[in-house]
């Protein structure tokens, strides 16, 4: 018996715009490009769709009405959800479609496909509940396996899964970490008594995600025959294959012309043609077989690149800049409780703006090597970092403000108390009281702070006769 | 292997790019144990190895009506003053010339020369040397090389290309088996406006050296006390080097941060013009003028400042950078240029878009970290360009140009 688990992630980031400095304090839209490049969003998802959602859904579609034990997974980011219903509804549909066969199962994720778990646990929590909510109220199901974004995985992230009721959660089989070991097997994340791990078989994953069109390949063209039969030779040594990827290889990746969606067509029979292999949910594989080992992992594990860590993302100092500074506003952004300050911060800790500031390879001339819709890593960093300053302003003015009302609430307070007052209830501006009655320049919540106190005292006379 | 070379400049004169690059792959060459004949048009002081010829016991007193400041690139009509001999008394006869006649009088004795020597291959470096190179294969009908480090498109920003300079160029790249380039923005000069077709045309960037600079007392440290941002320009002021840009830029800065000062390294002719633009822009208090800079000074300079742009029109390719670099200042530089090919780890803009130069400037000096990491990543990329790849890619033109001429 050998069982194919096939997952396809579904992913589309809200791109940065080309965000100056002139624009911070004055332009509060950072995604809205709407140039012929690659920064406008709305573009990308309907050129997208044309390569690749929609034929693609179409070839699933008719593949899963053809054959019965047809199974497999998908997983979306949020941020593509959002987009496919403001930009093409009918992609949204069309994989409401699958879903509504019952045999797709839709894993869970972070909201904004971010790498949150590795800088706020609380905040990646948010996400993931955020995502779980949308996925009831589009598909009618609730997500049981968890996948992380780029498949980043450690041992405290299977252990997360493990307390918060997930029955399987996915990873990278890398061999730093299986050893002589096959990704083919279930496994018991280290520190865990219940959590199962799928391995990604990355052989056979990548011989689809970014072999396939290679025409240096040995292997090109790859016939589905050909490639069933790499499967089937799992047989005797193994219990699931675990096929992960993009769901943009089809069509997006690797491009029409390179026989993708014929392979796609018929890979299904090709495989199933082979008494004892069939298809199966992450659920139904997770439930299907018992565990042949420990996983241990103690430091990240994604599936980027030859170094299956995070240095595409963390790699280089800006990076780790803008990406510290994103995570360094959690406190103030939660505390302003604005739904568009936080959305926009959350839609900030998308990967991609991150990875698009990766300067790995670069040195190398192989610029190609890293898919950006930036000119250059800097400017990347440059059109993130204005366009967070824009929201760190926000966020102190909101606070600012919110500080002013509680104040004032206070002060009226104040003033129902002491009746016999007969001074008219006026609110000078802050920034008159700050310049005017504060000489030494202090930090700003400080002077703030005396202003308001000088305020106080100047409107109350009790107090101001007591000074 | 032996190559007959002409060039225009060599060091230790103090002299630009041509000076610069000609001394770097001739060491290399000879390194590499090609045989180097260099020609040069005049009696110099020289530096390396190289057997050298001059072609005339004449010497170069002074140009004229040209600026000298970094790059000596001449228009046609520009004079020269030269010495064609000595009186009884022992005092020199001076003479001027236009340049156009002196690169035929250097092509002329370049014919004599290669009738004398024993030579592969010709080699000539920028337009002044081209009718050399030409004139020594007509004699020797040896395969010739024509290095180009500038065109008359780059001097004149693209408008009033000066015909007569254009026309040997053109008529002497038709000549040559091959044409060389030093980046592919002059490759696609070459081909474009002189339709020289693309396959004679290769590319060949120029190397850099990788020193250990000294840390040098600051300047500017009263501006720096202050806390004030040093944006710094270090080039020609002419048409061609894109300083009326950089100014526009620095408006719109300055409207956004008035801590940010702009400093002018060079002269040349458009620098009345600049001096009026400032004045009419209202920039007097944050763009100030240092003449030209040389060694030490400049250097204290590339070390004092935040930023280095070099906002050329037109820029074959551009060694600033790369200079400032060493120095551990970053760039922005334009898009029009040769050295924005091979950096990746600078800020690169067209040289038209005077909003997004300005949000460059103003991003680099806002977020520290973008400007350290161009520095730490370019200097690691600096260490790959050296003369040696030049050299070897130089090399293998020659030989590939060799195999189709029987000894």
């Amino acid at each position: 018996m050998l069982t194919v688990c096939p997952y396809f992630h579904v992913h589309q980031p809200y791109r940065v715009k080309k965000y100056r400095v002139f624009d911070i304090g004055n332009d509060t839209e950072y995604f809205n490009d709407s140039s012929e490049t690659d920064l406008n969003n709305r573009r990308i998802i309907e050129k997208v769709a044309n390569k690749s959602y929609r034929p693609t859904n179409k070839i699933l579609k008719e593949l899963l009405d053809k054959h019965p034990e047809f199974h497999f997974n998908l997983s979306f980011s949020g941020t593509a959800l959002d987009q496919f219903e403001a930009y093409a509804p009918d992609v949204l549909e069309s994989f409401q479609e699958l879903v509504a066969t019952g045999r797709v199962e839709i894993l869970a994720d972070t909201y904004h496909h971010s790498l949150a778990f590795f800088y706020s646990v609380p905040e990646f929590k948010r996400q993931v509940k955020k995502h779980e909510r949308r996925i009831k109220q589009l598909f009618g199901v609730k997500p049981r396996v968890f996948r992380n974004t780029e498949l980043s995985y450690r041992n405290d992230l299977a252990k997360w899964c493990e307390d918060n009721g997930y029955i399987g959660i996915m990873a990278e089989g890398w061999d730093k970490y299986l050893g002589w070991r096959s990704p083919n097997y279930v496994y018991r994340p280290a520190g865990c008594s219940k959590i199962k791990v799928l391995l990604k078989n990355y052989k056979l994953s990548d011989d689809i995600a970014f072999r396939f069109g290679n025409k240096e390949w040995v292997d090109y063209p790859l016939s589905a025959d050909t490639y069933a039969s790499w499967i089937h030779a799992h047989h005797g040594d193994g219990e699931t294959v675990n096929l992960f990827m993009d769901y943009e290889s089809f069509g997006e990746h690797q491009w029409e012309d390179t026989g993708i969606f014929e392979f796609l067509k018929v890979l299904p029979e090709m495989v199933m043609r082979h008494p004892d292999t069939s298809f199966k949910t992450a659920s139904q594989t997770v439930e299907s077989y018992d565990v042949a080992g420990e996983y241990d992992v103690p430091d990240v594990l994604t599936w980027a690149d030859t170094d299956r860590d995070l240095t595409a993302w963390t790699g280089n100092d800006i990076q780790r800049d803008a990406i510290a500074a994103t995570y360094k506003m959690e406190k103030d952004v939660m505390k302003t409780r604005k739904r568009d300050i936080i959305e926009n911060w959350r839609k900030l800790q998308t990967s991609d703006h991150f990875y698009y500031m990766c300067t790995k390879w670069s040195n190398d001339g192989d610029v190609h090597a890293y898919f950006s819709p930036y000119q250059s890593p800097y400017e990347a960093y440059i059109a993130f970092m204005n366009a967070l300053s824009d929201l760190q302003l926000r966020v102190s003015h909101c606070l600012a403000q919110r500080e002013q009302q509680e104040l004032e609430n206070q002060q009226s307070e104040v003033d129902t108390e002491e009746p016999q007052t007969d001074h008219p209830k006026v609110t000078p501006a802050p920034e008159e009281t700050t310049t005017q009655k504060t000489p030494e320049p202090k930090s700003p919540a400080e002077d703030r702070k005396i202003s308001w106190w000088n305020k106080l005292i100047n409107k109350t006379p009790f107090f101001k006769s007591s000074v | 292997m032996r190559v007959l070379t002409f060039g225009w400049e060599f060091p230790p004169q103090k002299n630009g790019g041509l000076g610069v690059a000609c001394f770097g792959l001739t060491r290399e060459l000879l390194h590499n144990g090609v045989e180097v004949i260099f020609v040069l048009p005049k009696n110099q002081e020289t530096a390396g190895d190289a057997r050298f010829l001059f072609a005339d016991d004449e010497r170069l007193v002074k140009v004229l009506r040209a600026d000298v400041s970094l790059k000596p690139y001449l228009q046609s009509d520009s004079t020269v003053d030269v010495i064609v001999g000595y009186d009884s008394q022992g005092r020199p006869i001076i003479r001027s010339r236009t340049i156009i006649e002196e690169a035929h009088r250097f092509a002329h004795q370049a014919s004599l020369i290669a009738q004398k020597e024993e030579f592969d291959v010709i080699h000539a470096h920028d337009w002044t040397s081209y009718l050399a190179g030409v004139a020594a294969k007509i004699v020797s009908g040896k395969p010739l090389i024509l290095h180009v480090h500038a065109t008359s498109f780059d001097q004149a920003a693209g408008n009033d290309v000066d015909p007569s300079i254009f026309k040997i160029e053109q008529e002497s790249f038709a000549m040559a088996d091959k044409v060389v380039t030093v980046s592919e923005y002059t490759k696609n000069i070459v081909v474009n406006k002189h339709h020289t077709p693309a396959e004679k045309v290769e590319v060949v960037y120029n190397g850099c050296e990788m020193e250990e600079t000294a840390t040098l007392p600051p300047t500017l440290a009263e501006l720096k006390r202050q806390g004030k941002k040093i944006v710094l320009y270090h080039g020609r002021i002419s048409i061609q080097k894109g300083v009326d840009h950089f100014v526009r830029a620095a408006r719109r800065v300055v409207d956004v941060d008035s801590n940010v000062i702009f400093i002018i390294s060079g002269s040349g002719d458009m620098l009345t013009q600049i001096i009026e633009q400032v004045g009419a822009a209202g920039l007097s208090d944050n763009v100030k003028f240092a003449g030209a800079l040389w060694d030490e000074e400049r250097d204290r300079m590339y070390q004092s400042a935040d930023l280095m742009v070099m906002p050329s029109v037109s820029e074959p390719f551009g060694l600033v950078p790369l200079e400032a670099l060493q120095h551990g200042t970053p760039s922005v530089v334009t898009k029009q240029s040769g050295v924005s090919e091979v950096l990746t780890h600078a800020l690169k803009v067209d040289f038209w878009d005077v909003d997004e130069m300005a949000n460059q400037i103003l991003s680099c000096l806002r977020y520290p970290v973008v400007a350290q990491q161009m520095v730490n990543e370019g200097r690691e990329q600096m260490r790959g360009m050296s003369w040696q790849v030049a050299a070897r890619k130089i090399q293998c033109l020659y030989r590939s140009l060799l195999q189709y001429v029987t000894p």
